[in-house]
């Protein structure tokens, strides 16, 4: 009977494996979600939905479940997380603040969504992150001049904004027309941290204080320090999503109308769906995942890869590089990929030209300096994987034969040298067949 | 499992009750039709089970949507199918029937007469609550939906008994008689199969029978739990792990359970109207629900509270709590069903308002709001002396016909949070830089907030600067600011220094008494600000929840002076790096190579070779002017041979060092040298030794 189980369980485990997530097919697949109310599943069923709908599985747990897990075997059973949970103390089963910062070492997604007064549990992942949330835990963020007008709500803390980070990768190439609903509590990034970025940010009017009760001290958060809604790329390529709002993925502010304060336009619908469904492509890396494949280099004119160059010589290079678009790989295209032809430092830095098909491609000459080389491609671009790419090569100085061989500077010495052997030759004849009268 | 499902569902609804501006219910709106459109969408023209397609078929139906995508061949289809087939369970003939209610399929009479039989069999031997719940719902659908077909019960008191026997002593039941757990949901189904018995009795029940039963619903509404803003809901004390056993689908089964058995007990049961009415407002404050099933509990228990035989909840709600004195709005109520249809004619009372958090009195008290017959609405104009704030308005409901009352449930009284915006002035603003020890005033400068114009000042860390103004309400009383202070809600006054490297002072702007007023002392300032000299943007923020024209504005610059900082100073904080600017290309690096090594001009080297040939010329001339000869070359043959092939040697030796410094190593030249040199010495010797012979042979002749 256990045999039969375990059997059971390997059979409906193959399709899984097949599924995830992999170099080759770099979108996720499968995806955790933790909630601390079933209710969530309801109450933001568009967001979850239009996962579906994509091809994600979700798995709903509540964030307290026993039988929590994100591993077994030392295989991860999910490519994604989706913290849905921000009260949560602690996780239950094995997952804990350790086993969600290795699931995000290895590769994987997490979004992560904290609402008014997050737990201490949710404060520490994001802080990994290099995200701080306002510590006053009864702070959210409100703006006087940037609200969106609402006839029942009068505290000014339901926000409309458009301050998007300029990024069509991370945002889609669609434009967002209305401004995004945004409830729930401020956070702002850690200065050291460069790979933290804020794609949400309030208006310089928005502070982050508590609704209710009047404080007299200065505020720890104020304007356009407060990031609403962040995002990170780790430089394993697994990305991040921290949102200090819940409320900004629930089919009410969905489908809510908004009207931001000072303007007399309507939008029949908030620009949440888009954003976030935008934002969550590119999580999942349905966007913005680069992969460089067939990196050649010869001397100009032939076509195989040497072993070694010469000092001096003429080398094309070229690689291939696409980007992921969720269903194929898509042909790249840029202008800003660059090469390095490094050794401790970079001896030649050169921008690559493109043929529009993925092929990037220049050519140059070997410095004058031997030693070990190696060809680079470092490329970071805003919201893409960062490429990193180096082979090695040997640069050889000139053989003995290869320098120059008749300098016109030495022809006096050579003159001088042939003149005498001629002289020699005559004085040969002379020495010995002359007869002196 | 069930406290946290609680608390979660706790702090969901509270979520949404503060987001719905606290304690204000909406009935039924058309976000709720658009909704159903949106999530009821039927694959390939037909639901995947009967069940849904009733769920989404009894929605539209209660939301009145005509627009409904189009099933009815498909599933009736499917309805005839199952009421045909034998074998289908009485839960699926239940569905079937259900669906066949609205669709209206043509079913013939005598599959209801086969389907009736093996139903009353099921009944007759049924044990568990399920079962009795879905035969005897089937039956009372058979019973609407056939006119000849015998759904009678004739021994309906023994059923009523034996379904009786499933409940406990604390008003919940249990799903059957060999299961002792009991659940709040399992009552709400025995409610309902009990109404069905007692509609389908061939012969009155007994009265005491239903007495029990009524002792049965008033120990069930003891469990009824509470939220802080009035709303009644059920909850499973022991959450199965069944997915949709939520506070909703379980107050949805009570509600559908206790009205269905009041519809026929023809109102004989009573509950308190404040209970009914809190269960209607659970309802409601979920908002649209994302879900099939919620939405259908939702919509479904909404529909049985609107008629229900107990009492029908009137629900009060403001279509606008934010009230802008600028505007001059009114202040509406509506009073509605929970659908959303009329109320019977009443009078909504403005029992009190008074200021939110204040111990004042009410500044309104007791008034009666007019009514207006077309927007269906009751409304009052806010009075003259109303200023900003937030308020809580209490409202009254009170019906004209006082025999209404035993059918409606109003709740009482009703608070209601409401703003009232305004624009508030600001008035006599000035900035001045201040001399530390005689507090002159240096340099002062009025503010027009309403133009462009910024001002432009300079200090040093001696001096302070001052910037004051004041706020006036819209009443025109300028008020004392800690007497405005009150009035409003949020108040932010923020001064904020920005100096050109982004570093940010932000300083609250407190109130001295007559106005607000701000002092910054820059002596006591200059390790806050980094001893950052140069020029600060000064921003000022005025703004709250009730000021309609709350403003960030430039005000101007100030040049500071601050002294160098000393080398333990604080560094200023780190200031994150434009994410734009982060990445993007790099200059590019072109090596250089080394330059070549200076030559002389091609021509001099060319001249210099010339030059070269100038001692072989000269040579040869002299050789010429001495006049040399060959006369000692031999003239015999063999000497004459080893003669030339000695020079022809020579010739070749030197022809190989040509060659040698063309092409060839050193290596091939050595050995050709080698043979070359044992050939010269070969023919050289002979030619000397001959050369020595001959002249030997001179001499001594």
């Amino acid at each position: 009977m256990q045999r039969l189980l375990v059997f059971l369980t390997a059979i409906s485990l193959i399709p899984l494996l097949c599924n995830s997530f992999s170099p080759e097919n770099p979108t996720d697949r499968r995806l955790l979600v933790l909630l601390d109310d079933f209710s969530l599943k309801s109450t933001h069923s568009i967001f979850f939905q239009s996962l579906k709908s994509r091809g994600f599985d979700l798995d709903f747990k509540l964030a307290d479940d026993p039988k929590l897990s994100l591993q077994r075997y030392g295989q991860y059973l999910y490519d994604g997380l989706i913290l849905f949970s921000p009260t949560t103390e602690s996780f239950g089963g094995s997952l804990n603040l350790g086993a969600v910062l290795d699931f995000v070492d290895s590769g994987h997604d997490l979004i992560l969504a904290a609402d008014a007064s997050p737990s201490d549990l949710i404060r520490n992942v994001a802080t990994e992150f290099g995200v701080d949330f306002d510590e006053d835990s009864s702070a959210v963020v409100i703006d006087h001049t940037n609200y969106a007008v609402s006839e029942t709500e009068g505290d000014h803390t339901l926000i409309a904004s458009d301050n998007f980070i300029q990024s069509d990768v991370i945002l889609g190439k669609t434009k967002i027309e209305a401004p995004v609903l945004f409830k729930g509590v401020a956070h702002s990034l850690n200065a050291a941290n460069s790979l933290v970025l804020n794609v949400l940010s309030a208006s310089p009017s928005a502070y982050s204080s508590n609704p209710i009760f009047k404080s007299s001290r200065p505020p720890s958060l104020t304007g356009s320090a407060i990031s609403l809604v962040s995002v990170v790329q780790a430089r394993n390529n697994a990305r991040i999503l921290i949102s200090g709002s819940l409320d900004l993925f629930s089919n009410r502010l969905f489908s809510s109308v908004v009207q931001k304060a000072g303007s007399s336009h309507k939008y029949k619908k908030s620009g949440n769906k888009q954003y976030v469904t935008e934002l969550s492509k590119w999580v999942f890396h349905e966007r913005g995942h680069l992969k460089a494949v067939n990196i050649r280099h010869h001397k100009i004119g032939e076509t195989d890869e040497p072993a070694v160059y010469r000092i001096k010589d003429d080398l094309d290079f070229s690689v291939e590089i696409y980007e992921w678009s969720g269903k194929s790989w898509e042909p790249y295209v840029a202008n800003d990929i660059q090469v390095q032809f490094y050794m401790m430092s970079p001896y030649v830095l050169k921008t690559l030209i493109t043929d529009q098909k993925g092929l990037y491609y220049t050519s140059f000459k070997v410095p004058d300096i031997y030693g070990v080389f190696q060809f680079k491609v470092e490329y970071q671009k805003l919201g893409y994987t960062t490429l990193s790419l180096s082979k090695q090569i040997p640069v050889r100085p000139f053989k003995h034969n290869e320098y120059e061989r008749f300098i016109t500077t030495a022809f006096p010495y050579y003159g001088a040298s042939f003149t005498t052997m001629a002289g020699f030759f005559i004085f040969s004849f002379i020495f010995l067949y002359n007869k002196s009268q | 499992m069930a406290a946290r499902n609680l608390s979660g569902f706790l702090v969901l609804v509270l979520v949404i009750a503060i987001c719905e501006a606290a304690f204000v219910f909406h009935p039924i709106t058309d976000a709720h039709r658009s909704a159903a459109l949106d999530l009821f969408t039927p694959l390939d023209g037909s639901f995947s089970s009967l069940e849904e397609a009733y769920e989404a078929l009894r929605s539209f139906e209660i939301l009145g949507i005509d627009k409904k995508p189009d099933i009815r061949s498909t599933t009736c289809h499917s309805v005839l199918e199952t009421l045909g087939s034998s074998s289908s369970s009485p839960k699926d003939l239940y569905h079937a029937l259900r669906v066949n209610g609205i669709l209206k399929c043509e079913v013939k009479e005598e599959l209801f007469e086969g389907i009736v039989l093996s139903l009353k069999a099921i009944v007759s031997s049924a044990s568990s609550l399920l079962e009795f719940y879905y035969s005897i719902g089937s039956l009372a659908l058979i019973k609407d939906q056939s006119s000849n077909a015998n759904v009678l019960l004739s021994d309906a008191a023994g059923v009523f008994r034996s379904i009786k026997a499933l409940s406990q002593s604390d008003g919940r039941w249990r799903y059957g008689s060999n299961n002792p757990e009991s659940s709040t949901s399992a009552a709400g189904l025995a409610f309902k199969a009990l109404a069905g018995v007692i509609a389908l009795a061939s012969s009155e029940i007994d009265q005491a029978m239903l007495g029990t039963l009524k002792n049965d619903i008033s120990k069930l509404f003891d469990s009824v739990e509470k939220y802080d803003d009035g709303a009644f809901y059920f909850d499973e004390k022991v959450v199965e792990a069944h997915e949709h056993q939520g506070p909703l689908s379980t107050t949805a089964s009570v509600v559908r359970g206790i009205t269905a058995l009041a519809d026929v007990t023809s109102g004989n049961i009573k509950l308190p109207g404040d209970k009914i009415l809190g269960l209607a407002k659970f309802f409601l404050g979920i908002g649209v629900p994302g879900d099939t099933k919620d939405f259908f509990n939702q919509i479904d228990s909404l529909a049985s509270l609107e008629n229900n035989r107990v009492s029908v909840p009137l629900i009060l709600s403001l279509p606008a709590t934010v009230l802008s004195l600028s505007k001059k709005d009114q202040l509406k109520v509506k009073v509605n069903t929970v659908l959303g249809s009329n109320s019977p004619p009443l009078t909504v009372k403005l029992v009190r308002a008074s200021r939110s958090g204040s111990k004042d009195g009410s500044i309104i008290e007791s008034q009666d709001l007019k009514f207006d017959k077309e927007s269906d609405s009751h409304f009052l104009d806010l009075p003259k002396t109303v200023d900003v704030g937030k308020f809580v308005f209490v409202f009254e409901v009170v019906l004209h016909d006082s025999e209404l009352e035993k059918v409606y449930a109003t709740g009482g009284q009703t608070q209601v949070p409401v703003f009232i915006t305004g624009f508030i002035k600001v008035e006599n603003a000035e900035i001045a830089v201040l001399d530390s020890d005689l507090g002159s005033v240096e340099s002062l400068k009025k503010l027009d907030f309403a133009g462009e114009s910024i001002v432009l000042l300079s200090a040093n860390h001696l001096q302070k600067l001052r910037l004051s103004f004041q706020l006036t309400t819209p009443l025109g009383l300028a008020f004392k600011p800690h007497q405005l202070v009150e009035k409003l809600v949020r108040l932010q006054v923020f001064l904020k220094l920005r100096h050109e490297t982004k570093v940010d002072h932000i300083f609250v702007v407190g109130n001295s008494g007559k106005k607000f007023e701000i002092l910054l002392d820059f002596l006591g300032l200059v390790e806050k600000f980094y001893y950052l000299s140069g020029s600060y943007d000064i921003e000022l923020t005025v703004g709250d929840t009730v000021m309609e024209n709350s403003f960030l504005k430039a005000i101007g610059k100030i040049e500071l002076d601050l002294p160098e900082a000393p080398e333990k100073a604080p560094r200023p904080p780190l200031q994150p790096v434009d994410p734009y600017s982060r990445y993007g290309p790099k200059a590019e690096i072109s090596h250089i190579f080394r330059a070549p090594e200076k030559r002389p001009p091609k021509e001099l080297s060319l001249a210099f070779l010339g030059l070269t040939f100038v001692p072989l010329v000269g040579f040869l001339i002299g050789l010429l002017c001495l006049g040399v000869n060959f006369k000692n070359f031999p003239s015999s043959a063999v000497p004459a041979t080893f003669a030339i092939l000695f020079h022809l040697g020579i010739a070749a030796v030197l022809l190989l060092y040509v060659l040698f410094w063309l092409k060839l190593d050193l290596f091939t030249t050595l050995k050709v040298l080698g043979f070359l040199g044992a050939f010269l010495l070969f023919v050289g010797h002979r030619i000397l030794s001959h050369l020595a012979s001959s002249s030997a042979k001179l001499k001594s002749a």
